[in-house]
Order: C-alpha cells, then structure tokens, then sequence
C-alpha cells in the first residue's frame, strides 16, 4: 500500500484508513478492468467462487458489518434471512441511490472505482445465491451510469460476469437501473416497488421483508454501495481481522462526508469509533471559517437529529456511564445513538454561529415536504404543515405558539407511518425544536397573532355563526 | 354541418338517482361515455347564457336548474365543428399530461418510433424476467426523455404498448418522478441543488444570478406542480434539485447530464459560456 500516491492537494489525512477508498482520487487511476486487475482485483472473487456460498456468509457475520446506509444493520445477519426452504430465485440489489442531504460517499466509488462494488456485488451474489443483481443508481449520477454499464461489460468479457464465472458453473448477470430522483427509493421496499416499474411506495414490514419477499415476491437482499465494497475486503483480510477494525460491534471502517460551515469540507475514511468530533473537525476539516464558531453538527445526513457543539451527554449503562462532551464523541453507530441523533449514513452537516436555526429548519422541512410519497397521511400532510410553519418561522410571521404547533405536527408523525421516512422527517425538526427552542422563538412574535392569513379567515369563519 | 349532440342527462330525473338538489343546480354523475368538449360547450364557452352546466368537478356535473328540470337549448344550433374549434376533445391522459409548449420545444424532435428507439427498448427489457417487463417503465422513459427532452403523451402511449400494459401505469409513475419532465426543457437544462448544504454555500445566490442572466422567471415555478422554468429565448431552463449527493463541493449543479461544482454565483456566467459551442 505504500507506493499509492493521490492526486496532490486531495491527500488523504494521515488519520484516515484507505480500505474503500483506496483509489479514490489516485494518481494514475482509472475505470478500466486492466488497472483493477493490476492490483489484484477479482482476487477475491475467484477465492470466494472457491469457498462454500455458507462460508461467504459466515465470514461477513464474523466481520461485524453493518450496513453503511443509514439503518446499522448487521449485513451478514441480513443476509441470512432467506428462507432456508426457498425455491424461488433469488435477487441482490445494490442501492445506489444515494440520496440522504449531507452524505456524498457513493459517488466516489460509482464514478471512480466501479469494479470495487462490481466485485463484491459478485461475491454477495455468490453468498446469497443471486442470479441476478441491479445496481439502482440515482438518476443524478448519469455518467456514473455510463461506467458502471462499461465496467460490467468489461466484466463480463473477462469472464468475471455472466455463465459459469472462472468455470465455476455459478451464474451472475448484473444490470443497472437508473431511478428518477425521488429520495424515498433510497428505502429498501420503495426501491424495490421502483424496480418494479411502480411508484415507490414503501411496503409494510411485515409481512414484506426484503428477504422473503421482495423484488417480484421473491428475496431479495438489498445493500448499500459502500457495504457490498466492504464485502471484498472482508474476504481479503478475512472476517477474524477485519473485525480488529474499529472498536468492538463498530467495525471496519466509514467514510465520513463533511460538508458545511468548515475549511476543508470532504471525505474522510476512517476506522469506526476512532475518531471524535474535535479530531474530525478541527484536526481534519482544519477547524470552523475565519473568525467563527462551530454551533451545531448534524452528525448522519439530515434526518439525524442536531447535536449542539455546547452540550454534553451520558453514554453508557451503570458503572460504564460516563459523562462526554460533545467534542470528545467518537463517531460510531452505538455512541451516536446513546447520544440521542444518530451515525446514518455518516453525512455530517456543519454549522457555525452566521447560521440561523429557524432558516436551516425551514431548508430541511422543504426537502422532506418535497420528497414525502404521500402514502402516509400523517407524513404526507405533517410534512408540508411542517414545511408551512416553518416558512412563516423563517420570513418571520410566526406566532410563538406555532413552534408548539410544529413540535407537536413533528410528534404526530414520528412513528406512525409505514416506513422510516415518517422519522425521518419527523427527528430533524423536533430535535431542532428541542435544542434551540428559544432561538427559534426569539424570531417568532406575539404581534404577528393578529396578521397572519389564516388567523383572518378563522376569524372570519368563527364571526359567521 | 349541424348534427345534433347528446347532452348527458338523465331520462326522467329520479330523486334516488340525484347525488345533490338544491334551490338553483343538480348535480348527476359524469355518465361514462361522454364528451368533454361538448359539456365544456354547454358551460358557457359556446353561446349559451347562461351556461347550462355551472361546473364538471371530480366526476360530477352540476346543471343549472331552479325547478328541477334540465333545459337542454334546441340543439341545431350547435355544429361539431363549432365544439372542434373551440375545445378539442380530452381524453383522461390528456387532462392529466399537458405537455405545453414552452419555448425550448424548438430544439427536441417531435416523439417518433425510431428503429433505434425500438433497439434500445428491447435490450432494456431484457434486463428483467420476461413475465416482469414493468419493471423497464423507467428505463423506457429514460431513453425517451434523454432523445426528445420530455415524456409526451405519444411517448407513454408507446412505452405502455412495448410493456403491454395500460397507460394510467405509465402516467402514474412519470408524474411521481421528479426526473421525469413534463414539458420541454431549455437546450441548456441547470438544475441547481437547494438542500442543506449547498444553501448554506449559495446556491439560491446562483439560482437567482443564473435567472437574471438568462432572463427566467421563477414567479410561477412550483416545486412540485411545475418545477421547470424556460428563459423566452429557449436556450436556457432551471429547476431546483433536491441533494445532488457532492454536500462537500457545494454549490453544486447539474446541466444536462453533466455535474458541476463548486459554483458559486460568479462562476454563473463563465458556466453558460462554456457552452456556447455546445
């Protein structure tokens, strides 16, 4: 690994851990098969066609995987799921509709490194016994697209794809789909409606787990881009290391997208639970801009409720408990969680003190009521009356009571929907609410009771009987 | 030519069958087989005063009547060729995909079936099961819109016979996706991130600036109903994106298939030039 050298100014930061990432940004990489194979790629897979589909999956288990799209899942656990006493065939999908505001990791990987995700897509399908996989990419990635098609075609020539791959008699065909820029086919039953050709209406769980009932009725495994990469590497180091990674039940590694209010906004990969929000964002990110202060981090894409960079917070059960601040967080699934918010899909937003709460609020109630299938009630109308009462906190016409409105709009669809769009729409505007309460009211005015529009007609209509 | 026309009434008006009768109206069922165009004439487009039909909402047709009894006026006067001009007919796809005009439908061919087209439809449908062909709806309308620039009414029709399936399955999932257009784009097609990140690093500034520069206006763009905005030359058009997934290079934008970063409102104008060849 020593003579990989980067592109200069894109160097990775001496605290990262290059295991996906590798050649992200590389100098003298590209797409092609020649140069994956250079570097002893399709290594693994020929190794895994080798092993027992049951060892593949014991392997990932050891690991510790969890999924890298926002849930935490254990992949491995996932996994084995189908039904022992299947017949049906079997699918994977690679969700590659990365879309959570805040996280910008898969890109890299589709645009700069296809045959990483190609590989460990044949190894997850080998594991689980697909014959065949999509890759469902965003329809916002049309170049990614374009390699991924070439990527798969080169593939298949060297015969890493199609009939009896490297003469294993094991099948695999692969396709892309390209979706149409809606944010809820990031969900696992939606995506697979999408794939469907139907609206993505998310499915109720259960009965409709993926794994015994998915794409067409049948099971079907759906992971994340970055953790089908992982899969490859996994092999590479076997499960008994890789689980080395990390701290224990946060393993491996995650890249951390950081975007926001900082100098040096970028990727970072980093073994999970080994960095805290100080290194992250003074030592990495180089600190907040000239002449401000950090505020308030959103630490896993923006569904993920809003930390304050002043406050402190118990982690840990009984004699383990202990009393952290928020700069001394390490960034894995559990502490994050523990925390209140949560690790997602490691989209860390920043802001410092030039921005207003009322203002990003309002900018993350548009995109939910925007994105919203409208399935649901409770999230399709809670949603565009958050996204409502939010416009009139941020322009400035609102009333003090209609914060408790908003928090009280939030709470009626936190749970009560039947995917996590509900929550996730839901979390972001009462953590805000909880957090920065007097903030928000302080731009909020009693005055404004007797102006607003809809105060008239209830006027109006209460006059009239 | 003067024929005469079937206004949708009932025979003998019974009260079971009435849904509503108030002191001035009755309200019947749209009947099943029935004319837009002639209930639009009867609504006071033609020259009926005062019109017949007050309103057709959500199924239902509202008569006027202070007694009870439709009048229907002596029909001759009415030619088809009248109704023709001045509505024409609707059908359910119609009403629900307009398809304007806007003025960059200069430069995007009208929909055809090429040979090209139909090759490329085969080999995404078998990318799927052959009892699953559905599921190449967003495929198949992805090639379409990537040739002529929008999903027009043609268009759906023809993806819903490839696929075998009804019309209203293909409407369904073009007016859900936003990736899907609904009218003709500009040559140019910018779509400009508006979620978090990219706010806080400008894009609403680039929005504006790219606005003045092209001479769009957004005052009737509509996120979801009509989120597509054409500057009166046709060359340009702008849309907001929800997260472009590039939050560390903010403000980021897409411009036909290719992305953009780091482009802040200064950068709006070199953006543009850099296709002036294009």
């Amino acid at each position: 690994m020593s003579d990989v050298n980067y592109i200069s100014g894109k160097e990775p930061h001496e605290k990262e851990y290059r295991l996906i990432f590798k050649n992200v940004d590389r100098e003298g990489w590209d797409t092609s098969i020649d140069r994956y194979l250079q570097e002893g790629g399709y290594e693994m897979l020929k190794k895994s066609l080798g092993m027992e589909p049951k060892a593949v999956i014991a392997e990932v288990k050891t690991s510790g995987l969890r999924g890298r799209g926002g849930a935490g899942f254990p992949t491995g656990v996932k996994w084995g799921f189908i039904p022992p006493t299947n017949t049906k065939p079997v699918y994977l999908i690679c969700n590659g509709d990365e879309s959570e505001p805040g996280t910008f990791k898969d890109r890299y990987i589709l645009h700069q490194d296809p045959h990483q995700l190609i590989e460990g897509m044949a190894i997850s399908s080998f594991a689980v016994g697909a014959h065949i996989a999509y890759i469902y990419i965003r329809e916002e990635f049309p170049e990614a697209a374009i390699i991924l098609e070439k990527a798969i075609a080169e593939a298949r020539e060297k015969g890493f794809l199609g009939q009896n791959i490297q003469g294993s008699g094991f099948d695999l065909e692969i396709y892309v789909h390209r979706g149409a820029a809606a944010y809820i086919c990031g969900e696992e039953t939606g995506l697979i409606e999408s794939l469907e050709g139907k609206r993505p209406y998310p499915r109720i769980k259960p009965p409709f787990f993926p794994a015994a009932m998915g794409l067409y009725m049948c099971p079907t495994i759906v992971n994340n881009v970055e953790s089908l990469c992982h899969v490859v590497h996994i092999l590479k180091m076997g499960g008994e290391e890789y689980v080395k990674l990390g701290t224990p039940r946060n393993s491996g590694t995650r890249i951390l997208c950081v975007s926001g209010d900082v100098k040096n906004s970028g990727y970072f990969e980093v073994e999970v639970g080994k960095v805290t929000f100080r290194e992250l964002l003074y030592d990495m990110c180089g600190g907040p801009k000239d002449g401000r202060e950090f505020k308030a981090v959103i630490p896993g894409g923006s569904s993920s409720k809003i930390l304050r960079c002043n406050e402190s917070f118990k982690i840990g059960r009984g004699d383990d408990a202990k009393e952290l601040e928020f700069w001394d967080l390490p960034l894995d699934f559990d502490t994050l969680a523990a925390a209140g918010s949560m690790a997602g899909s490691g989209g860390v937003i920043v802001m410092d003190d030039s921005r207003k709460m009322s203002w990003v609020l309002n900018n993350i109630t548009h995109f939910y009521a925007h994105e919203s299938c409208g399935q649901c009630t409770p999230c399709r109308e809670g949603s565009t009356w958050m996204r409502k009462i939010s416009d009139r906190l941020a322009n400035g016409t609102a009333t003090p009571d209609d914060v408790d409105t908003l928090e009280e709009v939030a709470y009626q669809i936190d749970g009560k929907t039947i995917c996590a769009f509900g929550e996730a729409s839901a979390w972001p505007v009462e953590a805000m609410i909880d957090k920065y309460r007097d903030e928000l009211i302080a731009d909020t005015s009693e005055e404004n009771r007797f102006r607003s529009e809809e105060r008239v007609e209830q006027e109006k209509f209460l006059s009239k009987s | 030519m003067n024929s005469r026309l079937s206004v949708p009434q009932p025979r003998k008006i019974d009260r079971d069958q009435l849904s509503y009768l108030s002191d001035s109206s009755i309200v019947i069922p749209l009947p099943k087989s029935v004319d837009r165009a002639q209930l639009e004439f009867l609504s006071g487009n033609g020259n009926i005063n005062p019109p017949l039909i007050t309103s057709i909402d959500r199924g239902l047709v509202r008569y006027h009547s202070s007694d009870g009894i439709i009048r229907v006026p002596k029909a001759q006067s009415i030619s088809r060729d009248d109704v023709k001009r001045l509505r024409p007919k609707l059908t359910v796809l119609e009403n629900n995909i307009a398809s304007p005009v806007t003025s960059g439908s200069r430069f995007f061919p009208p929909f055809e079936i090429t040979q090209d087209l139909e090759n490329k439809a085969a080999s995404r449908i078998a990318q799927y099961p052959s009892e699953e062909s559905r599921s190449a709806v967003l495929p198949l309308l992805h090639e379409v819109q990537h040739k002529f620039g929008f999903i027009s009414l043609e268009s759906i029709d023809w993806v819903a016979q490839r696929l075998n399936i009804e019309p209203i399955k293909v409407v369904e999932v073009v007016t859900f996706y936003p990736g899907f257009r609904q009218k003709a784009p500009g040559r140019l097609h910018v779509r400009v991130c508006r979620t978090l990140s990219c706010a806080m690093g400008g894009s609403h500034k680039l929005m504006d600036k790219l606005c003045a520069i092209t001479g769009i206006d957004r005052a009737e763009a509509d996120g979801h109903k009509d989120p597509i905005s054409v500057s009166p030359c046709g060359n340009f058009s702008v849309e907001y994106a929800e997260c472009l997934a590039s939050c560390g290079t903010a403000p980021v934008c897409l411009v036909n298939d290719d992305f953009h970063e780091g482009i802040t409102a200064d950068k709006a104008a070199d953006l543009l030039d850099s296709y002036e060849n294009a």
